[in-house]
């Protein structure tokens, strides 16, 4: 009950704050399994994208979001399970060993999973001169090796229902760190029970217009749950309402634009896929 | 039936009055409603007919809303009223804003702008201390919004940022906020009837407007100012404002005005509301858009919004402030 009331009250503010208009070009907004995977430009994203989805697609439809950042006040915690009904996802354990290991090949093996969810926050307001450019060169260097050492191994075509198995394929190459929690293990069980996910591929808020490269979780999903449809979203204009160290939104309207959903196709490799990806989030900006 | 109008307390005349707007308006729409039926043997005819019907009835259907938030703010009285423009002001404004682009260092004046420039204007205006709400955007806020800018340390189009918004909101503010001042104007035995002075601004406003739009469609003439606007010609100008005017005098009886003031202060309104109109086509080319509001459908019906209220953005504060100025109120 208060939940809800929260929920409208929300949805009251976003809706007077920026219009939260969704523009359905490419597909109609409609109960079938999806995972909507969007540009991220600011924190607002997440309740952005939510507000605009229809009332009926946002009961079954979750966001992702970073337990670090997300559940630690009570108020918090309360907003984004009760409310938002949102996943959690871990991304306090990669992201020191990313920090602590810049360097080599073999740690850092662990992540390109994780990668795809630490894009859901990655919010530290108070340091923000600092922390965007270390996350970028951090995460940026090792995802450019893992795409590489890849390419050759990953193939084994990832078995399509069984779940446990499709995360070896990563994870082997990475044996230091035996799968500890596997970060996409919330969101493989979200998918599993029939929701929809909001995630956000691209791990940080980007400060330019352009999305940075799409880290792999989306690959890992698309090809576990082929049945589950990817549609493409831009969140435009969210970072005026709110850019990096403010906390008063301004009103502004903003929209979410939704696109054709695209498929991995048959024997497409990662990179390529998640370039794909990428390109139809993009082309959403000027529809 | 002057008479029996004439007889009537003020709270009915203008009770009247909007049965009366109602009444004419479910007419049309019926009208427009029924004609939708009909079909064209050309398909080409057809289909233009067809657009120019739906163009009528998204016409048609603002101002059905603008009527429908007259009333309301008429019906639950002034406060009320003064609450419904400061919506629309804010709705306009953020519009504004969002079609000119704003960079980080400018958050903070924003929020100054939205949460409490706004608000603070809109409550002098209610509390109706004419001496302070006529200049407080003009004195305090334009000299504060660039030092609010100028802490955020960020100079590059200094000048134009500030700008921006400073036409933000003497637009959308300031001039909106001239609106529901005109049901706090007291003439001398026109008590309780300000409601109607609202109304004639807007109607006397709308026609003219909408008068020149007819007309530069009928009769193509060169545009006067065609990078700006293709349709604006001082033909059609012309027309449009005597036209309203002449309206404008015969509606005279709902104003406490004589006819020769009612046309005076119509004139002044439209040409306030037309140039303004113009201004704001303007600063729309210099965006590059068709029309404010964002592209595509909206939800929260404020879209476009800045289209239809620009005219009277313009004129509300020059006739208020003639009118003031000449009978002294």
């Amino acid at each position: 009950m208060l939940a809800k009331l929260t929920g409208w009250l929300l949805l009251g503010i976003v809706r007077l704050l920026t219009g939260a208009q969704a523009r359905w070009y490419g597909c109609p907004p409609k109960a079938e399994q999806r995972i909507y995977f969007a540009n991220h430009q600011s924190h607002a994203d997440l309740v952005m994208i939510w507000a605009a989805l229809p009332e009926e697609l946002r009961s079954i439809t979750r966001p992702i979001a970073a337990r670090d950042y997300w559940a630690n006040t009570p108020v918090k915690r309360w907003i984004t399970t009760e409310v938002f009904n949102a996943v959690y996802v871990e991304r306090a354990a990669t992201a020191p060993a990313a920090a602590a290991a810049p360097v080599a090949p073999p740690p850092p093996e662990v992540r390109p999973p994780a990668a795809s969810n630490a894009p859901a926050e990655r919010i530290e307001p108070s340091m923000e001169p600092l922390l965007p450019i270390e996350t970028i060169t951090v995460a940026e260097a090792p995802q450019e090796i893992q795409g590489q050492l890849d390419l050759p191994a990953p193939p084994p075509p990832p078995p399509p229902v069984a779940p446990p198995p499709v995360i070896e394929p990563d994870a082997p190459v990475a044996a230091p760190e035996p799968p500890a929690a596997d970060p996409l293990a919330p969101l493989i069980d979200a998918l599993r029970s029939g929701d929809s996910i909001i995630i956000f591929p691209e791990g940080t808020r980007g400060h330019t217009g352009e999305p940075q490269k799409f880290k792999s979780g989306l690959y890992v999903l698309a090809t576990m749950f082929p049945d589950v449809v990817l549609v493409p979203a831009w969140i435009d204009n969210v970072q005026r309402v709110m850019p990096k160290g403010e906390i008063v939104p301004v009103p502004i309207l903003c929209s979410v634009t939704f696109g054709a959903p695209i498929r991995v196709e048959d024997g497409e490799e990662r990179r390529p896929f998640l370039d794909r990806a990428r390109a139809a989030v993009i082309a959403l900006r000027d529809v | 039936m002057n008479q029996f109008l004439r007889s009537l307390s003020p709270t009915e005349q203008v009770a009247a009055l909007f049965l009366i707007v109602f009444g004419l308006l479910v007419i049309v729409s019926t009208t427009v409603f029924f004609l939708s039926f009909k079909e064209r043997r050309n398909p080409v005819h057809d289909e233009s007919w067809q657009a120019e019907l739906a163009h009528v009835r998204a016409l048609l259907g603002t101002t059905w809303f603008m009527v429908i938030v007259f009333w309301i703010g008429w019906a639950l009285g002034e406060t009320v009223a003064t609450v419904l423009f400061a919506l629309i002001s804010f709705f306009a404004l953020r519009e504004f804003i969002t079609l000119s682009p704003t960079r980080r260092g400018d958050h903070r004046s924003l929020i100054l702008a939205f949460f409490v420039v706004l608000p603070i204007q809109f409550w002098l205006v209610a509390t109706a201390r004419f001496d302070l709400f006529t200049v407080f955007i003009p004195v305090y806020v334009f000299l504060a919004i660039p030092v609010a800018s100028a802490l955020a340390n960020d100079p590059s189009h200094f000048l134009e940022r500030n700008a921006k918004l400073q036409w933000g909101i003497m637009v959308c503010v300031y001039g909106m906020s001239h609106v529901p001042a005109l049901l706090l104007l007291t003439f001398p035995g026109y008590e309780g009837k300000s409601a109607f002075l609202v109304f004639f601004l807007v109607f006397v406003v709308q026609t003219s407007v909408l008068v020149q739009h007819l007309i530069s469609r009928r009769m193509q003439r060169t545009p006067f100012a065609p990078n700006v606007s293709r349709s604006f010609n001082w033909t059609s100008w012309g027309i449009g404002i005597v036209v309203a005017s002449l309206v404008g005098a015969l509606f005279s009886f709902i104003t406490p005005f004589k006819f020769g003031q009612a046309l005076a202060v119509s004139i002044i309104a439209c040409v306030a509301g037309s140039m303004g109109h113009l201004v704001m086509k303007a600063l729309k080319r210099d965006r590059g858009i068709p029309n404010w509001g964002q592209k595509g459908v909206g939800v929260t019906g404020a879209n476009g919004l800045l289209d239809r209220v620009d005219a009277l953005c313009f004129a509300a504060p020059i006739f208020f402030h003639s009118i003031r100025w000449y009978f002294n109120v």
